[in-house]
């Protein structure tokens, strides 16, 4: 049991070596390595396709896949009982029975989770529009998703996997669902993962960025070196050549003859003479390296 | 024009910066006075929407300058001698950074010292 302990060591919650997982003839996961260090909220980003749903399917123990993963130290595939005690999940496709009550979704919970805080799960109800007695059937998308998640967070998990949690859900429940989970949920024990293509949303609140493409994770950095490490620039005619020989990973021409470029490396001083530099926005860098992904 | 919206520069400075001088605006704006405790992180962190790292790093810079001290169990709060360390080095910052800039468009703008004086005083 090296790998155990090796993990512990290092802190990290999730650690896959050379993950593969094929449906049919394609490949949804592609011998792709990763490690997620505990107290960090990190972003699984790829496009429709990339194999970000199966990367936590994996992570949950929910299919069979090939390669080296644990999870807190176990193998998802021959100790998930014992996993499940220490992993939370919200799924886009988060179904709960239609016929069942507030109060009953919360007495089922506690039924079967031995780490579920009845109390704190009736407080979270408390401050929503949520009542014990409202059906699921009688609930917006929206406060479906409220007791969702006043259910897993009154789960003392040490990793949340969350897979677009928010799809579906007006600006209002979205800027809401990460404000309960910040002020709430998380501290420096639990770990988040979450997935969604509301980028722009949530890039302040990662702290590390995994950026998966073709069922490989083609980036994988904290999101304070994401900022060091690439520049835009916007340069006018003058500069454009100086620019260009610098070597862009990406170019697009904006109106008024100016252009942006992404740099991937060059020192921002280098580039603060050819015009103006600014840290690109996670949704910028992910069309970038996405580039061609459609084509 | 949606391109240039949404591209949005902002300074070019890290998040934890811009939330550092957010509250050093509001010390020098007298919304945060000596004493004053600041906001949780956790509480920052839900209403800006930002992870808690990024804001125990703005609050630890803070610390750093003593503009604001941890005191144990109950949070951060601001120092007596904010106020007036900030007094100088905003005092330095305005003339090294900003006030060239404004200089020069002043100058570009051919305003005469007395314009410039009458303007500021009708206020």
């Amino acid at each position: 049991m090296n790998a155990v302990a090796t993990n512990e060591a290092t802190g990290a919650v999730v650690s896959a070596r050379g993950l593969r997982k094929a449906y049919r003839n394609r490949l949804a996961l592609d011998d792709t390595s990763f490690q997620i260090e505990a107290g960090r909220i990190v972003g699984l980003i790829g496009p429709n396709g990339a194999g970000k749903t199966t990367a936590l399917k994996a992570i949950l123990g929910l299919i069979p896949f090939k390669g080296d993963l644990r999870v807190l130290g176990m193998d998802p595939r021959t100790q998930r009982d014992e996993l499940m005690r220490e992993v939370c999940f919200i799924a886009d496709v988060a179904v709960l029975p239609r016929w069942m009550r507030v109060r009953e979704a919360i007495d089922f919970v506690a039924g079967i989770h031995p780490r579920f805080d009845r109390a704190k799960c009736e407080r979270f109800i408390a401050n929503t529009q949520l009542n014990p007695k409202l059906r699921v059937r009688e609930m917006s998308k929206g406060m479906i998703v409220q007791l969702h998640l006043a259910l897993v967070m009154a789960i003392d998990a040490r990793l949340l996997v969350l897979d677009e949690p928010t799809l579906g859900l007006d600006i209002l429940y979205r800027k809401q669902f990460y404000q309960r989970l910040l002020e709430d949920y998380f501290d420096e024990q639990k770990t988040i993962i979450v997935t969604t293509h509301q980028v722009e949303e949530i890039e302040h609140i990662l702290t590390d960025v995994m950026f998966i493409r073709d069922g490989r994770i083609v980036l994988t950095s904290p999101m304070d070196e994401v900022a060091e490490r690439y520049t835009e620039l916007l340069t006018s005619a003058a500069t454009i050549d100086q620019a260009r020989a610098l070597k862009p990973i990406d170019e697009r021409a904006l109106p008024f003859g100016k252009t942006v470029m992404l740099f991937d490396g060059v020192p921002r001083q280098q580039l603060a003479e050819l015009g103006e530099t600014r840290n690109p926005g996670l949704a910028d860098l992910f069309v970038a390296i996405m580039k061609g992904t459609y084509a | 024009m949606m391109t240039l919206t949404s591209i949005q520069w902002t300074d070019g400075a890290p998040i934890y910066r811009q939330l550092k001088e957010r509250v050093i605006a509001m010390m020098l704006d007298g919304v945060l006075k000596p004493g004053d405790a600041l906001p949780s992180v956790r509480q920052v962190a839900a209403e800006y929407q930002l992870n808690p790292i990024t804001v125990s790093r703005a609050y630890q810079e803070l610390a750093d300058e003593a503009l604001v001290e941890k005191r144990r169990g109950l949070g951060m709060f601001v120092t007596e001698e904010a106020a007036k360390k900030l007094m100088h080095s905003e005092r330095e910052r305005f003339l090294q950074d900003e006030w060239p800039a404004v200089a020069e468009r002043i100058q570009r703008l051919g305003l005469s010292t007395e314009e410039l004086l009458s303007k500021g005083a009708a206020k």
